[in-house]
């Protein structure tokens, strides 16, 4: 098309009067035309001289008024140029002398809220949109195309100003730049001139047509159900609604479309978030719309709330009659669709529960009130164990999870609810971060229901009543404890020197500690495989050198609390059944990893002394390791993609101790030791392969013991600290607890029993007898330790 | 200027006039949607805001059910009716003024120098 504005069209300039008539202008003509008729009408019935002169004078304003009315201040398109079709809103905005050039054009147009619309859900400033155009006239014609093009994609007929908008910024080179430098892209433009497009077609096609002032004259009373349920209709239609593309989606139309096929009652199945609640509410839209199938026109949807008629129920039998009196109700006014919302609370079993099924069914098969229940399929599922009957009488309508661009779209609908109720502008990179982060951290709810629920969390995370990407990620931080913000200047100090704060607390084995280390610092810089654990290790080495105190250290330091290790002793894990123990769902499974990650999904994973573990078990962290995540009995995916996954075994720890004290280096027999595992069957190479890293642990030397030792004694003042004593062994004392804690087989594990023998029996005597007081230092020397 | 002139002449005689002619259908849709035309009619007979009287088992209550029901009926026949007739004459109403509107349309550029000069003459 390549074409241009032109300004002296006839549309431009009938734009241009009637900007310069504008609403005054309208007003005035309409005051003297009132004003000149009230003054003829007089002169006609009194006989005064210029009656007819006031009548042409009244007919002479109303002429300019009705053409502004009806023609100049909506200016619809007519034909399929752009000067046909350019909005109201961009030609009024174009003066006759304009220059036609894209940075010119957007400064005439940014002061529109549809350019707003795009600047603040970019976060781009409209000084920098302005900097990123063009100032050549030829580069606007290819803007205006690209404006076109989206207005044919969104059916409709006016390019709307947000179009324009959209086309300058998706035909500039230097805006595309400055998107990317914000971690945005130019296909976040047409996503949302597309979003902008939808708001303005339901806009415009919203009309409320819900029976007029004579409906409640037709149908019947209803004043139980407005005590014991929730007209949503009339709630919509009080509040407005706002469910967009929902109204549109196979759900809602599949239950119109049952209903209209002479169901009694539809069943609306789905996992928690999927949109149940939203897609009946958004029927009620539908209806009040008068958008539905003629079965449908002028129903009123109420929802039943369980918990609500039980709370004001005295009694079982109580509770039977509010049921029957509430569905006879709505029998008898018509026009009334029941909707029972988290319906299997309705169908409880067990003592003290309430049970409508057998109400309902009759209600159902005589089809007296048309009903929408709402659960998940394993509720459904228990439903038609325990009430066969009606289930068979319902009508099933599945939803299916939306893929990713309509998960967007519902996002952007419930952000506008927000940007409303809250106050708050929602950023696209928020929703964007919304969808990626709640689909990684939230197993138990689907889309959109989690991302919504995510977005709605991050508006507490708000800077400035903005809710940028950075107030999700705050959102996610605080709710699961996950670090994936961007790495703040202090936390950067911390990452690149954890092996000296790891070191505080872990004597040598430099080489372990340095591969972890780097390991938390790639993932933490976002440089490794998000769809992999942060990092997965397998320790070798004998007992006692630290193995198990370096996976505390991390959880200590990286992941800032010892509790943040989630330990699994493998000799616990030697039968098949245990295997499943580990897969186990329900909050009374306090030895299933899956509840423990999912409540704690940035941890440690320690699976100790793995060469115990029953085979399965070894499979099962195959999955882990390779998909970073593992699926419960209900097929529930727990995410361990911000775990730390370390495995420990004692194998082969005879032939480090041996080959050690021969003076070989780790690094020197490390492949050889591999190659000598998978020989004798102790690990499956694919296991072996799928960690980041074998670390081998070398035993330590009695010079090392002596700094586990110094170590240990730092706790033990920490724990004295409360008394205000402090003790201090002499370098005789250390050595004489190294020498009798020493166990080449062992490493420093019996060096804290030798430790509590020495200095804490030692100390609480001298307590107990009175040798000590606060305040005092306690100095040891090895005549003093009793070993 | 001359285009603009031309501009609302040729939107006068032209798509002003077509909307005249549509708001007919306009008007009347939205009458008919404010007084719950196709509900009332739909319902003319129902009893009134469907307050209806159960029978007993003896032949007295099954007679004084059907009486309260008749009567019940009759008052929503009324204000049905009543409600109808209402909308009827705005229907007629919507009618008569759309028509003057549609006769009136194009003269009332010609009436207008014809009534300023004249009212002068007269």
């Amino acid at each position: 098309m390549s074409q241009t504005v032109n300004l002296s069209s006839q549309r431009a300039k009938e734009a241009r009067l009637g900007k310069r008539i504008g609403k005054t202008g309208y007003t005035i003509c309409v005051s003297v035309t009132v004003a000149s008729a009230g003054v003829s009408l007089f002169g006609l019935i009194t006989g005064f001289p210029f009656a007819l002169t006031f009548l042409g004078l009244s007919l002479l304003a109303l002429v300019p008024a009705l053409w502004w009315k009806r023609r100049l201040s909506v200016l619809p398109p007519k034909g399929k140029t752009l000067d046909d079709r350019l909005s109201l809103d961009v030609l009024v905005r174009l003066h006759s002398n304009q220059q036609m050039q894209p940075q010119a054009m957007w400064s005439s147009i940014q002061g529109h809220w549809q350019a707003q619309f795009f600047s603040n859900h970019l976060l781009v400033g409209m000084d920098a949109v302005t900097g990123s155009l063009s100032t050549d006239p030829a580069d606007l014609p290819a803007a205006l195309d690209v404006a076109a093009q989206i207005a044919d994609q969104n059916q409709s007929q006016t390019i709307e100003l947000g179009f324009v908008v959209a086309g300058l910024m998706l035909t500039s080179p230097q805006f595309e730049q400055l998107l990317l430098k914000i971690k945005s892209q130019p296909s976040d433009v047409m996503v949302m001139a597309n979003w902008l497009g939808r708001n303005l077609r339901e806009s415009r096609q919203s009309k409320q047509s819900f029976g007029g002032i004579g409906r409640d004259w037709a149908f019947g009373f209803t004043p139980l159900l407005n005590k014991f349920g929730q007209n949503l209709s009339l709630s919509i239609a009080k509040h407005g609604a706002h469910f967009g593309s929902l109204t549109q989606s196979d759900g809602v139309l599949a239950v119109e479309g049952a209903f209209n096929n002479n169901a009694g009652a539809v069943v609306l199945l789905g996992e928690d978030g999927i949109g149940k609640t939203n897609s009946v509410y958004a029927l009620a839209q539908r209806l009040i719309e008068g958008n539905t199938v003629p079965s449908l026109a002028y129903h009123q949807l109420f929802s039943l709330n369980a918990t609500d008629i039980t709370s004001q129920a005295r009694g079982a039998g109580d509770l039977e009659n509010i049921m029957i009196s509430l569905v006879n109700e709505a029998a008898h006014a018509k026009h009334i669709i029941l909707f029972f919302d988290n319906s299997q609370l309705f169908f409880a079993e067990g003592p003290g529960t309430f049970d409508a099924g057998q109400i309902l069914l009759s209600v159902v098969q005589s089809r007296a009130v048309p009903m929408i229940f709402a659960m998940s399929p394993s509720d459904f599922q228990r439903l038609r164990t325990h009430n066969q009957s009606l289930a068979s009488l319902l009508t099933p309508v599945t939803l299916q999870e939306p893929p990713q661009a309509k998960v967007m779209e519902v996002l952007e609908d419930a952000a506008v609810l927000m940007e409303n109720n809250s106050k708050v502008l929602v950023a696209y990179e928020a929703m964007r971060e919304a969808y990626s982060l709640s689909g990684r951290y939230n197993q138990d709810q689907a889309y959109p229901g989690k991302a919504i629920a995510l977005l709605e969390q991050s508006i507490a995370h708000s800077d400035n009543s903005i809710v940028s990407a950075q107030s999700v990620q705050k959102a996610v931080e605080q709710t699961y404890g996950v670090k994936v913000g961007s790495v703040a200047p202090t936390e950067a100090d911390a990452l690149l020197s954890l092996e000296d704060d790891i070191h505080k607390r872990m004597i040598n084995q430099t080489y372990a500690v340095s591969a972890v280390s780097s390991a938390l610092r790639r993932a933490r810089a976002g440089v490794t495989n998000p769809k992999r654990p942060i990092g997965s290790f397998l320790f070798l080495g004998p007992t006692g050198v630290g193995k198990t105190e370096l996976a505390k250290a991390i959880a200590s330091t990286y992941f800032k609390s010892e509790s943040s290790l989630i330990r699994l002793d493998m000799s616990e894990y030697q039968q098949p059944e245990d295997v499943q123990r580990l897969l186990a769902t329900g909050q009374n499974e306090t030895s299933s990893l899956l509840m423990s990650v999912r409540q704690q999904p940035f941890a440690v994973v320690l699976f100790d002394e793995i060469e115990k573990a029953h085979p399965n078990l070894l499979n099962l962290l195959l999955q882990l390791l390779d998909e970073g995540q593992l699926t419960d009995n209900s097929g529930k995916a727990a995410s361990f993609k911000d775990c730390v996954i370390i495995a420990t075994s004692n194998a082969s720890a005879q032939t480090i101790r041996e080959r050690v004290s021969r003076g070989e280096s780790l690094e020197a027999f490390a492949g050889e030791l591999t190659d000598e595992l998978i020989n004798s069957g102790q690990f499956k190479p694919e296991l072996l392969n799928r960690f980041d890293d074998i670390i081998l642990f070398r035993p330590l030397t009695p010079e090392e013991l002596g700094k586990v030792v110094q170590l240990m004694m730092a706790e033990i003042n920490q724990t004295l600290a409360s008394q205000n004593i402090a003790v201090e062994l002499t370098a005789a004392a250390v050595g004489a607890i190294v020498a009798k804690g020493n166990d080449p087989r062992l490493g420093a594990r019996p060096m804290r029993r030798a430790l509590q023998k020495a200095v804490e029996d030692t100390v609480a005597q001298k307590i107990l007898r009175g040798e000590t007081n606060p305040g005092d230092k306690i100095i040891l020397d090895a005549p003093d330790l009793t070993l | 200027m001359f285009m603009l002139l031309t501009a609302f002449i040729s939107w006068w005689y032209g798509d002003g006039w077509k909307s005249v002619f549509s708001s007919y259908e306009r008007r009347l849709n939205d009458l008919s949607e404010t007084f719950s035309v196709r509900q009332l009619i739909r319902t003319l007979f129902d009893p009134w805001r469907r307050i209806i009287s159960y029978p007993g088992a003896s032949i007295t209550e099954k007679f004084r059910a059907w009486g309260d029901n008749i009567v019940s009926r009759a008052v929503g026949f009324c204000v049905r009716i009543l409600f109808l007739l209402g909308g009827l004459i705005s229907a007629i109403a919507i009618i008569i003024f759309t028509t003057v509107e549609i006769i009136i349309w194009p003269l009332i550029p010609i009436l207008i120098p014809i009534f300023l000069i004249g009212g002068l003459i007269i």
